[in-house]
């Protein structure tokens, strides 16, 4: 019984791990990946508003999680099972050295550890003890050692491997996974021991489809060892200073690899010419390089290139003309580049764009008139240029824009009605100091707006009136110091709103509070700056959801926030004033 | 209550549980079992034997049954489980997709 209906390995949620979880945040301390410990799987509301109630399966592990103790061993059970059993208590925190003796010899495929506290040399053996069922281990930001990462050999299978930031673990610890031969994903972030020499071991993981060595300062000459690895899709480099042109000759000869990282390094114009060959290769990634314009001509020829970030180089000018080759672009990212409007002229025929970061950029209103026929765009930063009203008139027609971003721009009210049939348009950037109320009424036909950013626009109580029509809004910024209270009485009814920052509009007092305190699905909130007091604290009781509130610099003090959050706020994972 | 509105579970002791068709079908399993189609013995005599659930087990799943009736239902209470019984109701709550 048991094992026939075992639950598919795929069905489990560990994705994050064979994705080497890019987009987790890794770090020992400052992690707040643990402080949300609630078992709330049962609440969840089906199609007729009737509550699922939790299986039979989900009480029993709940049951035993909050019994642990009791508990010797789980190795008789299938091993589904005790799977979900180990899953729950990690996601609960309650798994700790004398627990975890009960899953030895469990015949486990994951042990997913990343981050969690305590981990040390002491928790390999019942780690180990999986043997050949292990399939993928993350033991991230643990104490384990060389000598501790030693019994991971006993695991022959294992495909997945996440040792980021084991500040431990060095060349020799590197050794021990030789005969690793089934590994797909290795990650290594942050280790600063690994050098060269215990990089040879590499050569020897010929089905290695993905290879983490982010900020890996020692890894220099070490790509050598790469060389046979003829499946690897992905190398990660970013932040390793260490790497220079010579290290790109050996990664010619990756034919398969797909994306490359090798952000903040130091590779050249003549780093990059040893990418010519790589005709599989979608992604690259080459912020903070000392590269120029150059180095496209050893790009012309990567027909399958999607993503390309070559934002912070060297790129100016001279040049520029070969990115009109790169016709299969989708993402181009040139943000925080001495160049100017010459530049976007040559950008013109790349009609495959969805995504462009022109942030920071010399540009003006004559450049963007040879963004106009971009009309896949979907997203389009033009923070910190000299992009005007005029400039506005060539975005009239990106009909698929879903996201634009003019902060600190030189646009004013009357540019704005160039954006109001840009009916697409969810996330807008209007940070920008020359906006105000009569802006906001030109724009009320953005009816599909998720995020609207007013940051420091000149918006006041009556401008807010314009709001209402914004009923899908779940981020609002509006920090200009023009409303009172009567203004935020036109936010209270946009329920979909998430993150509501309302700081430095000196005139909010605890009514506004009381209005918010209908915005039920808020998770952050932010009212520093104004005259609220600890009274007005009793109206947030009901922002179950909220996880981070800060009302610096008002009459509310520290003790206040922490007794709203012990009583009422358990979520609450940031508070100011603390 | 009709008789085919109910549904008899058997344990590996041979004790029957007649309860409620659409508590049983609370089961993924069960509802397999009594509503596959073709001339299956569960089919046509509304009736499953499991001869590896004992009595006490088979008992606390059948509560279970009715207390997610409930649940669903808008009667938000606890289920109270023994721990002595913990690992084996697992294993059937595995087999019956509970």
């Amino acid at each position: 019984m048991g094992g026939a209906c075992s639950r598919k390995r795929d069905q489990q949620t560990n994705d994050d791990i064979v994705l080497g979880g890019v987009s987790r945040r890794y770090s020992k301390s400052g992690s707040s990946k643990w402080l949300g410990t609630s078992f709330s799987r049962a609440s969840v509301d089906n199609k007729q508003g009737n509550t699922i109630p939790p299986s039979l399966m989900e009480l029993c592990i709940y049951k035993i999680s909050q019994e642990i103790d009791e508990y010797g061993t789980f190795s008789m059970l299938p091993r589904d099972i005790s799977q979900q059993i180990f899953n729950e208590l990690v996601y609960s925190q309650r798994l700790n050295e004398a627990s975890l003796e009960a899953f030895l010899d469990c015949a486990l495929q994951d042990i997913n550890l990343g981050e969690y506290p305590g981990v040390d040399d002491t928790w390999m053996d019942v780690i180990s003890s999986q043997g050949s069922s292990l399939l993928s281990a993350d033991l991230s930001s643990s104490d384990v050692t060389d000598s501790g990462l030693l019994h991971i050999k006993e695991c022959k299978n294992v495909e997945a491997l996440n040792l980021n930031f084991c500040e431990h673990i060095s060349d020799v610890g590197l050794g021990c996974i030789t005969g690793l031969s089934n590994l797909t994903s290795l990650s290594l972030k942050r280790n600063t021991s690994i050098t060269a020499k215990g990089m040879s071991v590499l050569s020897g993981l010929v089905n290695l489809s993905k290879l983490d060595l982010e900020r890996c300062s020692g890894i220099h000459g070490g790509l050598v060892h790469l060389r046979g690895l003829k499946k690897l899709e992905a190398l990660n480099m970013n932040c390793c200073n260490c790497i220079t042109d010579a290290d790109m000759k050996p990664l010619s000869d990756l034919r398969n690899l797909k994306e490359l990282q090798i952000s903040s390094s130091k590779v050249t114009d003549n780093g990059v010419t040893f990418l010519k060959g790589l005709h599989k290769l979608a992604l690259l990634n080459m912020e903070r390089c000392p590269i120029t314009a150059a180095c496209l001509d050893s790009l012309s020829d990567l027909v399958a290139l999607l993503f390309l970030n070559v934002s912070r180089s060297n790129i100016t000018d001279d040049g520029c003309d070969k990115f009109s080759k790169l016709k299969s672009l989708k993402v181009l990212n040139l943000g925080f580049n001495d160049m100017s409007d010459a530049v976007l002229a040559h950008l013109k025929g790349l009609i495959n764009l969805e995504s462009l970061n022109l942030d920071s950029c010399r540009i003006g209103d004559k450049g963007l008139v040879h963004l106009a026929g971009l009309v896949c765009l979907k997203c389009l930063e033009l923070s910190d240029t000299e992009v005007g009203n005029n400039g506005l008139r060539h975005l009239s027609g990106l009909v698929n824009l879903e996201s634009l971003n003019l902060s600190f721009t030189l646009i004013t009210d009357g540019g704005l009605r160039h954006l109001s049939k840009l009916s697409s348009i969810r996330s807008l950037n209007l940070d920008v100091r020359q906006i105000t109320d009569a802006g906001l009424a030109i724009l009320t036909s953005l009816t599909g707006l998720t995020h609207l950013d007013l940051f420091c626009a000149k918006i006041t109580d009556t401008g807010t009136n314009h709001l209402r029509n914004f009923k899908k809004l779940r981020s609002l910024e509006i920090c200009g110091g023009g409303l009172t209270d009567a203004g935020v009485k036109n936010i209270k009814d946009l329920k979909s709103l998430m993150l509501l920052n309302l700081s430095q509009n000196s005139h909010l007092s605890d009514k506004s509070l009381e209005m918010i305190s209908e915005l039920t699905n808020l998770v952050s909130l932010n009212v520093s700056s104004s005259r609220i007091t600890s009274a007005g604290l009793k109206h947030l009781t009901s922002l179950k959801k909220l996880k981070s509130l800060s009302l610096e610099s008002t009459k509310v003090t520290a003790n206040d926030i922490k007794r709203l959050h012990e009583s009422h706020l358990p979520d609450l994972v940031t508070f100011r004033p603390e | 209550m009709k008789k085919e509105d109910t549904v008899k579970l058997i344990s590996a002791e041979g004790f029957e549980f007649v309860i409620d068709k659409n508590a049983a079908m609370v089961s993924q399993t069960i509802r397999n079992m009594l509503t596959s189609p073709g001339d299956f013995a569960e089919t046509e005599h509304q009736e499953v034997t499991f001869p590896e659930i004992s009595t006490t087990i088979l008992e606390k799943i059948c509560q279970y049954f009715y207390w997610s009736l409930q649940y669903a239902s808008g009667k938000e209470t606890e289920f109270h489980i023994e721990p002595e019984l913990t690992l084996e109701l697992m294993m059937a709550a595995n087999y019956l997709h509970t």
